[in-house]
């Protein structure tokens, strides 16, 4: 890519000193961003190719295993009783707060003028969007019977009944739900300029098409800027309370009950901390191979890559106070039940592996962020960053199976072991996530253009107001 | 029978006294084509401030009294469930679905708003006749203004003086 390599160069010579790591590097034009942030989706590399015969290959998977528990029963995996829930909802939960990370670079980070956002939001986004897809299947197919599943949504039906409003798994349907469409809002509303400028740019006439039907018609004029603007402006703000209550909400499915382990009132902030923690961590799993392949270094820069660390690093604390808050009281709260789940099961059952696996990738591994150099080796970044996803799932994996195979009566006390379907449906939807995101790479522009020369434009303002002001305006 | 004059403009600083100047010769039918959202064509343009924000209360206000009645109706009128024995009409257990609904109906409002707002979906406009202005959406400025076809020439030659780079015109019917 002739492009970038020029930026690279030029900007060596034009390196602020009191700014080492710049959220964009060189100050690039638009014609060229157009060309570097468009230009990539042209062609079809093997590498791409490859990866998503693996990706649909998971995703063929997913299906058959999901044809086989619909023809076998719930019976196919290794749920139980007392085990009633297992990796459906574990996954579930993983997924749904995997994408929470991309509303909250889009939305929160937009209320607070975060410059750094720009060039990972869209990339972002789509994580959110794709993570909760996969997040939605469980439920469905947790049904037992799922060709009924739009029982859960309250309509007019001849049995004459309506949905329990007072259950956290009805304010679960609705806030998933309302999660999904609002972000698939965001995404498509913030896509629009891009999607224009794909038209404008594209080479065949069927793409010139498939994008102005896409487009819609965007003209880039003053009147659609001006409702555009404030649109997105007011979804941001609609999106960061309701990232906030979903995974609160998904919570309450646990913290609502009585079961030890459970039924705790930290589950909510907990709940959000660690959903932004693996968020974070699959952003960076994905961006980190992204930004080398599509030769996007100078957009996303170390900086990004610097504060998302630290935001995983922050986080990450957090999920370690939680922990150190249920068992502080699981042995203050003085009940037997509370402080044999967390003492006796978790950390030395059964399942103890699992348990130190968690505690070793979420609380041990991160601390290695808090050295700048850590921060800023890619490689290790990218490790760190997939041990914990690994120890986000692990968390999961405790809180469910581990607090219901010890009953309150040891005759119902039962182990759980996950059955192939299990692995084949957890291993399905990490392929299906990844080809999707392999056909959002490769047909929609992964970073916002409209957006970084906006940002190109603000930080030419912030460096030399004056000239700023009379010259570069333009835009060519 | 109106046309289209479209010029392009190197700055935004031109762009804007082009459009002042146009209105104070009384072309009210204005507009500017941008990459990004320009500062000051707003006040060149003469615009007012966006509606969206007022759908989206009336969106969410919608979402809120119609969240609330639909699980007070559903679960405490039309059809009772004990739960607990607690009260049917529960108010601490409705707050999560009726935030829900508010966020919904408010996101809706504000998307299809702005469609409606921006008369999307329109995939076609006579602006797109002009090749050389699909570099608006990429990295031109462009001001276009519809005018009557008979004044429409006298327009293109004061945008010209007003230091467009280049001018061209459409007729706002499509030549069949």
């Amino acid at each position: 890519m002739s492009v970038d390599t020029r930026h690279l160069a030029s900007n060596v010579e034009r390196a602020d000193p009191l700014e080492p790591m710049p959220v964009l590097v060189g100050r690039p034009s638009d014609r060229e961003l157009n060309d570097q942030l468009m230009g990539f989706w042209a062609q079809t590399r093997r590498g791409w190719l490859a990866l998503f015969g693996i990706a649909s290959s998971l995703t063929g998977l997913l299906f058959l295993a999901i044809g086989y528990t619909f023809a076998k029963g719930i019976g196919a995996w290794g749920n139980n009783v007392p085990v009633a829930w297992a990796y459906d909802i574990i996954n579930f939960v993983w997924w749904i707060g995997i994408g929470h990370a991309g509303t909250l670079i889009s939305a929160i980070l937009l209320l607070f003028q975060q410059k750094w956002r720009t060039s990972i939001n869209r990339f972002a986004e789509a994580m959110t969007l794709f993570a909760v897809m996969q997040a939605l299947i469980f439920p469905v197919i947790h049904l037992g019977r799922p060709w009924f599943a739009f029982w859960l949504f309250p309509y007019p039906n001849t049995m004459q009944m309506w949905p329990n409003f007072k259950s956290p798994l009805l304010w679960d349907v609705f806030a998933v739900s309302t999660y999904f469409t609002a972000s698939l809002l965001f995404w498509y509303v913030g896509l629009l300029p891009d999607l224009a400028a794909l038209r404008d740019s594209a080479r065949s006439r069927a793409s010139r098409i498939v994008y102005g039907i896409f487009s819609l018609g965007w003209r880039g004029s003053a009147r659609h800027w001006r409702h555009y603007r404030i649109a997105y402006l007011l979804l941001a703000g609609l999106c960061t309370p309701l990232v906030l209550s979903v995974h609160t909400i998904v919570s309450f499915d646990f913290a609502v009950s009585q079961l030890p382990g459970w039924h705790t009132t930290i589950f909510p902030p907990y709940f959000v901390a660690g959903a932004i923690f693996s968020g974070f961590a699959m952003v960076l799993t994905l961006l980190i191979p992204a930004r080398v392949v599509f030769g996007l270094k100078n957009v996303v820069t170390e900086r990004h890559l610097d504060n998302m660390a630290k935001v995983m690093l922050a986080t990450g604390m957090m999920v370690s106070y939680g922990y150190a808050c249920e068992h502080f009281i699981a042995w203050y709260s003085g009940n037997p039940y509370e402080a044999f789940v967390f003492f006796n099961t978790r950390a030395t059952g059964p399942f103890a592996p699992v348990y130190w696996l968690m505690m070793t990738c979420n609380v041990l591994v991160p601390q290695a962020l808090w050295f700048p150099s850590v921060r800023r080796n890619t490689i290790v970044l990218w490790v760190i960053s997939i041990l914990v996803n690994v120890g986000m799932w692990c968390e999961r994996f405790i809180i469910i199976v581990t607090s219901l195979h010890r009953d309150f009566l040891p005759s119902s006390w039962a182990m759980y072991r996950p059955t192939w379907v299990d692995w084949s449906i957890l291993a399905g939807t990490i392929g299906f996530f990844g080809g999707l995101f392999l056909l959002f790479l490769r047909f929609v522009p992964s970073i916002s253009a409209s957006e970084v020369k906006e940002l190109r434009r603000e930080l030419e303002h912030e460096a030399a107001p004056h000239a700023a002001e009379a010259g570069h305006g333009g835009a060519r | 029978m109106k046309d289209f004059v479209l010029a392009e403009f190197n700055d935004e600083v031109a762009l804007c006294a082009a459009a002042r100047r146009l209105r104070a010769l009384g072309h009210g039918d204005l507009d500017t084509h941008s990459p990004v959202p320009l500062h000051g064509v707003d006040e060149a343009l003469g615009l007012k401030r966006s509606v969206v924000p007022a759908i989206a209360f009336v969106g969410g206000l919608l979402g809120a009294i119609g969240g609330y009645a639909m699980q007070w109706w559903m679960n405490a009128v039309d059809f009772p469930i004990n739960v607990a024995n607690r009260g049917f009409h529960a108010p601490p257990a409705n707050v999560p679905i009726t935030f829900e609904c508010t966020v919904l109906l408010s996101t809706l409002s504000i998307v299809f708003g702005l469609f409606a707002l921006c008369g999307f979906p329109r995939p076609h406009h006579p602006v797109f006749d002009v090749e050389a202005f699909r570099t608006a959406s990429i990295d031109a400025l462009w001001l276009s203004a519809r005018v009557n076809a008979a004044g429409a020439e006298e327009v293109a030659e004061e945008l010209r003086r007003l230091g467009a780079v280049q001018v061209a015109r459409v007729p706002e019917e499509e030549r069949r």
